[in-house]
């Protein structure tokens, strides 16, 4: 069969192979339309919010040695950063998430820090900077926790932030800007 | 209705771009192993010679730098002075940029003895993030008294970044 354009065939008198290659050609675009709605809904769903049941089932220990379930925060917006005290940006960040947890925190706003790190290290900092709420204790193992979170540098900071379904909204390897934080927020902490 | 179209599928893309989180910063970094890479030659059987090439943008902490070697010891030496950066909890730090070359001394190194050096380091990207200690070893031969010096052998194999 050769292949004639469509297009003239459109208002032209009808002859049943004019009629067979207008199929043809509607079932041609119908296909490609679907394959491509088929693409765009794929990566809608690649990009969509993440389950994010792997952090809320994380149970790590406090700076006071108490198993803590990250679960026990499940329903809030909960930001979970993965730090260390001998990592400067990590660190620099902190003030931010403090001041956030500070004025969010009635609205359902939960940080809890992972530490890459010794105990003892993470106490003497949360002390000093004041810290505002929990930081639990990972060791040098919550690297490859991080890891399986998505962390494929396996670099600090790293920051996962589910919203109050419990899907994972946002991670971010790197420091997390005031400015994004609080866009974030905003949005993550409005009424539904 | 095109203009919609294309519109809605603007709109979408931003979207989805938002909802993935910006990747940020993670396509410009490098893994620590490339970031820091560690190679080693034995001089004589008495000295070995450690070096890190950090690349450009990247840092090594001069306090987190440690060598060690199996089965022929190395004996500790002061390290080079780095670049003095302040830091706000551990006070004044050192850091190394670029090439940094240590020599160590070998205690007891027979020639053709295969030894093992063990590197442990720690650094940092000005990108704002940091790596965990990096272990890394490599495997050396001592040549004979008087000979050349080895070649530098390098932490990874050859060949990924040359």
């Amino acid at each position: 069969m050769s292949a004639k354009p469509i297009a003239p065939a459109i208002g032209a008198p009808d002859s049943p192979r004019r009629r067979r290659h207008l199929l043809v050609g509607a079932a041609v675009v119908g296909a490609a339309a679907l394959a491509g709605g088929i693409a765009l809904y794929q990566q809608g769903q690649r990009a969509a919010p993440r389950d994010g049941s792997a952090v809320l089932a994380l149970v790590l220990p406090d700076v006071d040695g108490r198993q803590q379930a990250l679960s026990q925060w499940r329903g809030k917006v909960l930001i979970v950063n993965f730090w260390a005290t001998w990592c400067a940006p990590c660190r620099e960040e902190m003030p931010h998430f403090i001041a956030a947890q500070a004025r969010d925190g009635a609205k359902g706003l939960q940080f809890v820090g992972i530490a890459v790190d010794q105990v003892d290290k993470v106490r003497e900092f949360a002390q000093e900077i004041r810290l505002n709420y929990p930081s639990l204790i990972g060791g040098l193992g919550a690297i490859e926790l991080s890891k399986a979170l998505g962390n494929e540098l396996a670099a600090l900071p790293f920051t996962i932030i589910l919203d109050r379904s419990g899907s994972v909204v946002h991670t971010q390897l790197g420091p997390l800007k005031a400015a994004r934080l609080d866009a974030l927020l905003d949005r993550l902490l409005s009424p539904a | 209705m095109a203009e919609r179209a294309l519109a809605a599928l603007a709109a979408l893309a931003f979207g989805t771009a938002i909802a993935a989180g910006l990747p940020g910063l993670a396509p410009k970094l490098l893994p620590p192993e490339q970031a820091f890479r560690f190679s080693a030659r034995v001089l004589d059987p008495a000295t070995l010679e450690a070096r890190f090439d950090v690349a450009d943008g990247y840092y090594l902490y001069r306090d987190k730098l440690r060598f060690t070697a199996e089965p022929v010891q190395v004996l500790p030496v002061d390290l080079p002075r780095g670049q003095r950066k302040h830091d706000e909890f551990f006070g004044d730090v050192e850091t190394y940029r670029g090439a940094v070359t240590v020599r160590l001394p070998l205690v007891a190194a027979a020639p053709g003895k295969t030894l093992v050096v063990h590197a442990d380091s720690q650094g940092c990207a000005d990108a704002g993030v940091c790596y965990p200690p990096n272990p890394q070893q490599l495997t050396l031969v001592v040549p004979a008294a008087g000979a050349k010096p080895g070649p530098y052998v390098e932490a990874m194999p050859k060949g990924l970044f040359r």
